[in-house]
This record gives structure tokens, C-alpha cells and sequence, in this order.
């Protein structure tokens, strides 16, 4: 009930009156033109009639004389053969031959030079049209044309267009209404829609009605965003069952633990030794914590404002030096090739913490005596921007599983007994992404090959040389080619 | 030494208070921000530590006005908030460390007793002496018993921080944010593996070994005096 008053109150009703109102206005602009344009025409055709008359009687005249003419215009009254009428005037105005009628009309117009037109209404009669011509005997012959006809026409012309704007203020209210009621309807869906949804219902979506109108625009880009809205909604629901399920597995042994220890209380040095497990699982959860916490802080990407010149060239050389010694006692070989000179702008700490992730990653998911080789690729051509490489030979990733993995807490099966929290990788792409590289997992057959593209745009200078000068730690790496001194590093 | 600590949750405080007094300190509290700027004033402290989100007062603003008034006690700044942009405001705004919390108090003992000695006006040394370790910072070079040691640029900055904070204890995260800028915690041994490298070097073979392996916390460069 609510819904019908608000139709017959909404912004519905005004359009249609405001249409039917312009719509009127202009069949009435057309009514009175087209009257006064037919008015104009027939008067002007009167006109033209009564004065060709009056020149040919004029020339009778001048051919017969004055009583032969007398008799003329009497015989010519008498006749009525024709349709117009005829009257001729003394000197002293009075009739001299043809219509008392017309004479009297004629008697009440001012006689101006030979020929003169006027229009006279006689009380009780039709209007008339006179041509009074002055003749060289000193009357007057007067042609008169009765516009009763022209009346006449005027008045068909007008019933037509009061018919015609009747049925046009019905025309315009019923297509006004039709109008607003098919625009509302379509408004309504969208309403419907939208309060289906805010009840629960998110799979609801407008249903476009296929005419590809602006309606229809709006239903897809709605619907569209509801997906991505639904999408959003999705990945978070995944993140928080994601950490919950995966903090509940060190949370239960932790309470294991203690309440181990609580049953079967034993020496200081059970204790001891229950203690130093419980920190070191609570130090493991508070480390996933701060993993979590840095993604989404990444991830907010509000970040940016700490971006400025960062040397890539001396980040990968510290992080390879810094790790080599490590992946060399864990069993692998570490070996590294970076160009010189590479400058871009971003956030030391994090690209750092990105190698970093990236070596760690390919240190615990791949076997003994495995190759990692971390490249720093100087820009290329075509807007190419600078890269950062690291590959392994290990046992790679399946090709379907290569996005999986940038995704919280994924971890390939085989890994699932591996340390690690299965958030290294999801950093990784946050980090990329606030630098707006691209993130590209491949298979260097065998293997995995992890490469971060940067955008041009983030270059600051690539210094030609062929050595670059690597901060306070004073080494210089060569450049494309692998330094023999760097894979050994002792 | 005499601290000040200013921590609004009494729960930390007193975690943190009564593990500097059983190591011997001093410790004052106060609870917010204006209480803490009162003492800081008004007494000497060796170090200060401060919580940044504090009632009243926040700690940046504490510390901007201390060093304002030209306090020049060493602040650490001890904070949930683990931003990277809020540490480097929290070094800007007159801090001299940075620990986020929660953290193991080994690393806060560690960190304050490296503040603590730091000698505020310390002229400019170019050789650094433990024992028989002699480190010559212009030449860049090691010796240790008159014998010369070959250290890599970055073991050579490793031992200038173990020297430069000779008889404390410095844990790891110390060394990663100091040696090698890593504001971050690996998860492989980087630190252990370098710093056994370094020894191989430097320590091993010359009698007695200078670096010790403290459990739990970290390394101490130890000079033979004491």
C-alpha cells in the first residue's frame, strides 16, 4: 500500500504532468499557427478575387459606357450565377445599381484613391470583403466577397485542434504515467535487490532486462560491484579462518604442554625445560602475529611516504653476503649476479626483508646440495624496469599451485612438516605490490624462479660502469657475469 | 645505573622495573607522560625508558619536549607500534633505540646497558683496544697479538660493534639492525654463522677467546682484565 502512494507522490508524477503540460502547450502553439496561416491565405484569396472582378467590370465599363454598365451590374445582382456580389454608387453615395447590402457596407468605407480594399462586418451578417473602384463618370463600382466562408473554415480548424488537444492531455497523462510507471518499476528492482541484500541475501543480483539501456548499465556495473564486494568479503573470511585454524595447532600443544607438566609434576629440571617450550611456542605465535601484522601493514600500502632512493645493487650484495655462509652450512650453494648501480625508489627495510623471504623460502623447500641463485637484472628495453631474481634447481611448484601460494598460510602438501608459517611468500607479493612490481613465480626447469619486476616509473639512475661502489662495505660485484670470489664466499 | 622507566601498564612495569633492579639498577616509575617529564627534569638518569602510547602526555611528545629543554638522557623507546615509519618517528623525534613489544627482557637488559655506557660526547676514536684485539679504524685493520688478521668488510664491522660495546652484552637483534641494517628476524642463523666465522678468525688459536656465547641473550666481547 505504502509502495502505490509513494508512486502517485514520487518524482513519477511530476514528470508525467510536466509532459502532458508541454505536450498541450505545443499542440496549441500548433492550433493557433495553423488557424491564423488558413485565415491569411483565404482573405488573400478574396482579396485577389473581388479586385480581378472589379478590374474586368472595369474594362466592360470602358467598353459599353455608363447606363449599359448600370444595366450590367443589375443583371449580374439578378443572376446570381455568381458568388460574389455587386453594387454601383451615385456621386452622392447613394446606390445606383446592384445590392442595398452592399451599397450600405460600402457607404460607411472611406474612399481612398481608385481602388480601395476593406473588410466591413455589417450587424446581423457575415463579414465582407469590398473592392471599391472610383469609375471616370463619377460612381463608384463596389465588388464585395463574403468571408462567412472564412469563418466558417476558422471554426473547423479550431473544433479540430480542441478535439486534437483533448485527446492529446489524455495521450500525454496515459504515456507520462505508462512512462514513470515502467522507470520506477525499474528503479523498485534495484531497491529490491538492494533490500534483499542488506536482509542477508548476497547472492541477489538486478536483473537486466536486456535492452542494453542505461538501466541496464547500471544493473551490470552494480552487479559488478557487489562480485568484487563479495570477493573482498571472501578473502577476509579466508584470512581470519586461516588464522584461526592455523594458530589453534601451536595454541593446543602449548596448552599440552602446560598441562602435561601440571599432571606430572617432576624435578626443577622438567619444569625448566617445560617452561623454555611453552616461551619458545609463544615466541612462535607472536612471530605470526607480526608476519600478519606486517602483510596488512604493507598491504595498507600507506607506506609509501617512507619510499626514497634505495641502492638495489649494495640490498642484494648485503643480503647475499649476509646469507651466503648460512646456505653454504645448511648443504646449498648460494651464488649471485647483480648488475651495478641500480637505484630505485622504495623502502630499504622492506625490499631487504623481501630477499630475504625469497632466500629463506628456497633455503626450506628444497633439498641438499640445491643451487640458489639470487640476479638483480639491470633495466632492459621497452620501459623495462629493474628485476630481482631468485631461482632455484630444487623441486619447484606445481604450475597449478603457483598462486596459491602468495596466499596466507598456504603450504604445499609436501611442506606441511617443513618450519614455517606459510606467510613468507604472502609478504613477498605485499611488499611487490606496494612497489607496484610485478610478481612472477616460473619454472626454470627444474625449479622455482621467483622474479620481481619493478615499474620503470620507480628507476631513479643505472650508473654505466662497470663496477659500482657498494657503501661502507667497500666490495664491488661485477656485473653481468657470476664473480667466482662472490660463490665462495669464505 | 639509575633508570627511569614511564609505562602506563602496570603489568609491564612491574615486569620490567623489578628485572632492572634485580640486576642492580635504579628504578623510577612514572605512569604517564607529564610525571615522567617531571622526573626526567628534575634528576640525572643514565636511561630512560619510555612507552610510546601513554595517557596525557604521549611518550614522542615527552621526549621532543625533553630534548627541547636540552635533556640529553638515552631514550628507549618501548612500543607495540612496530611500523617502520613509527620507528624512524620515534628515532626523529630524539629516541635513541627502538624495541617492540612484547620482547624477551634479556634483549631489553642488553639494549639498556648499551645505552647506559654510551659516552655522550665521545671523541673520536680511530684504534679500539680489548685486550690484546687492536682495531684500527682508519687503516681498517685487525690485529691481535701482533699478528694481522684478514677480516671481510662486513665481519669487520661485526667486531667494530662487539669492541664498541666491549663487556655488554649485544643479542642479535642487535647485530642484525646494527651490522647489517635487517629490521627484521631471519629465521636461519645468519648472526650465529658469522659471528662463528669471525671467531675462526680472530679468536681461535691466541689463547684465551675473547667472544663469549651468552645464553639466552646474545654475544659479549670480553677484555681479559675483568
Amino acid at each position: 500500500m505504502g509502495r502505490r502512494f509513494n508512486i502517485l507522490r514520487g518524482s513519477g508524477v511530476r514528470f508525467a504532468l510536466l509532459h502532458t503540460v508541454v505536450f498541450v502547450i505545443s499542440v496549441a502553439a500548433v492550433g493557433v499557427t495553423a488557424e491564423a496561416l488558413v485565415t491569411r491565405a483565404l482573405k488573400l484569396q478574396a482579396g485577389q478575387r473581388v479586385e480581378g472582378e472589379a478590374a474586368e467590370l472595369l474594362d466592360e465599363f470602358r467598353q459599353y459606357g455608363s447606363d449599359a454598365f448600370r444595366k450590367l451590374i443589375d443583371a449580374q445582382t439578378a443572376s446570381g450565377e455568381s458568388r460574389l456580389h455587386y453594387a454601383l454608387l451615385g456621386r452622392d453615395g447613394q446606390r445606383v445599381a446592384g445590392e442595398h447590402l452592399v451599397a450600405r457596407a460600402a457607404a460607411s468605407v472611406p474612399a481612398a484613391g481608385a481602388s480601395t480594399l476593406a473588410e466591413i462586418r455589417l450587424t446581423g451578417s457575415d463579414r465582407f470583403l469590398l473592392n471599391l473602384r472610383s469609375l471616370t463618370d463619377g460612381t463608384t463600382l463596389v465588388v464585395a466577397d463574403d468571408l462567412g466562408s472564412v469563418d466558417d473554415v476558422e471554426d473547423v480548424v479550431a473544433n479540430a485542434f480542441t478535439i486534437v488537444l483533448g485527446i492529446s492531455v489524455l495521450l500525454g497523462l496515459v504515456a507520462g504515467f505508462l512512462l514513470t510507471k515502467g522507470v520506477l518499476w525499474r528503479v523498485e528492482a534495484v531497491t529490491r535487490t538492494a533490500e534483499a541484500i542488506i536482509a542477508g541475501d548476497m547472492t541477489r543480483r538486478i536483473e537486466p532486462t536486456g535492452a542494453g539501456d542505461e538501466f541496464d548499465r547500471l544493473a551490470t556495473s552494480l552487479n559488478a560491484m557487489l562480485d568484487r564486494i563479495m570477493q573482498l568479503m571472501d578473502s577476509l573470511q579466508q584470512v581470519s579462518n586461516d588464522i584461526a585454524h592455523d594458530l589453534r595447532t601451536p595454541l593446543s600443544r602449548l596448552r599440552q604442554n602446560l598441562e602435561r607438566t601440571r599432571i606430572h609434576p617432576a624435578t626443577t629440571q622438567d619444569y625448566a625445560v617445560a617452561v623454555e617450550r611453552a616461551i619458545d611456542e609463544a615466541d612462535g605465535l607472536l612471530a605470526t602475529f607480526s608476519a600478519l601484522l606486517r602483510i596488512s601493514q604493507v598491504e595498507a600500502g600507506n607506506q609509501r611516504v617512507t619510499f626514497r632512493p634505495v641502492d638495489l645493487t649494495e640490498v642484494v650484495t648485503t643480503l647475499f653476503e649476509a646469507y651466503a655462509p648460512d646456505v653454504e652450512e645448511g648443504g646449498r650453494i648460494l651464488t649471485c649476479a647483480v648488475a651495478p648501480g641500480i637505484v630505485i625508489d622504495g623502502d630499504r627495510e622492506l625490499l631487504a626483508q623481501l630477499l630475504a623471504n625469497l632466500i629463506e623460502n628456497a633455503l626450506a623447500h628444497t633439498p641438499l646440495g640445491t643451487e640458489i641463485r639470487v640476479s638483480l637484472l639491470r633495466p632492459g628495453r621497452a620501459e623495462r624496469g629493474p628485476a630481482i631474481e631468485v631461482a632455484d634447481d630444487g623441486p619447484g611448484i606445481p604450475a597449478a599451485e603457483r598462486d596459491k601460494v602468495l596466499r596466507r598460510f598456504y603450504r604445499l602438501e609436501r611442506s606441511r612438516t617443513t618450519p614455517g608459517n606459510g606467510l613468507g611468500l604472502s609478504l613477498v607479493a605485499a611488499i611487490a605490490k606496494l612497489h607496484g612490481a610485478a610478481l612472477r613465480l616460473s619454472d626454470p626447469e627444474p625449479g622455482l624462479r621467483v622474479t620481481i619486476a619493478f615499474p620503470w616509473r620507480l628507476h631513479v639512475e643505472a650508473t654505466t660502469g662497470q663496477t659500482a661502489p657498494l657503501g661502507s662495505s667497500g666490495t664491488s660485484v661485477s656485473g653481468s657475469s657470476l664473480d667466482p670470489a662472490m660463490m665462495h664466499h669464505t | 645505573m639509575k633508570v627511569l622507566l614511564i609505562e602506563d601498564d602496570a603489568e609491564t612495569a612491574d615486569y620490567v622495573g623489578q628485572g632492572l633492579r634485580e640486576h642492580g639498577h635504579i628504578v623510577d616509575l612514572a605512569g604517564n607522560g607529564r610525571d615522567g617529564l617531571f622526573l626526567a627534569a628534575g634528576e640525572a638518569y643514565d636511561v630512560m625508558i619510555v612507552d610510546r602510547m601513554l595517557p596525557g602526555l604521549d611518550g614522542l611528545g615527552a621526549v621532543k619536549t625533553l630534548r627541547a629543554a636540552g635533556v640529553q638522557t638515552p631514550v628507549l623507546f618501548l612500543t607495540t607500534m612496530s611500523g617502520v615509519g613509527q620507528r624512524v618517528e620515534g628515532l626523529e623525534a630524539g629516541g635513541d633505540d627502538y624495541l617492540t613489544k612484547p620482547f624477551a627482557f634479556a634483549e631489553l637488559l642488553a639494549r639498556v646497558h648499551a645505552l647506559g655506557r654510551r659516552r655522550p660526547f665521545a671523541q673520536v676514536e680511530t684504534v679500539l683496544r680489548v685486550g690484546d684485539l687492536e682495531m684500527d679504524l682508519i687503516g681498517r685493520k685487525v690485529r691481535r697479538s701482533a699478528r694481522t688478521v684478514e677480516l671481510q668488510p662486513r665481519e669487520f664491522r661485526l667486531l667494530e660493534f662487539l669492541m664498541r660495546n666491549a663487556d655488554r652484552v649485544v643479542t642479535r637483534t642487535m647485530l642484525l639492525e646494527n651490522v647489517w641494517e635487517f629490521h627484521f628476524d631471519p629465521k636461519t642463523n645468519i648472526v650465529e654463522t658469522h659471528v662463528s666465522r669471525l671467531r675462526s678468525k680472530m679468536d681461535r688459536g691466541f689463547g684465551c677467546e675473547l667472544i663469549e656465547t651468552v645464553r639466552g641473550s646474545g654475544y659479549c666481547l670480553r677484555g681479559p682484565s675483568i
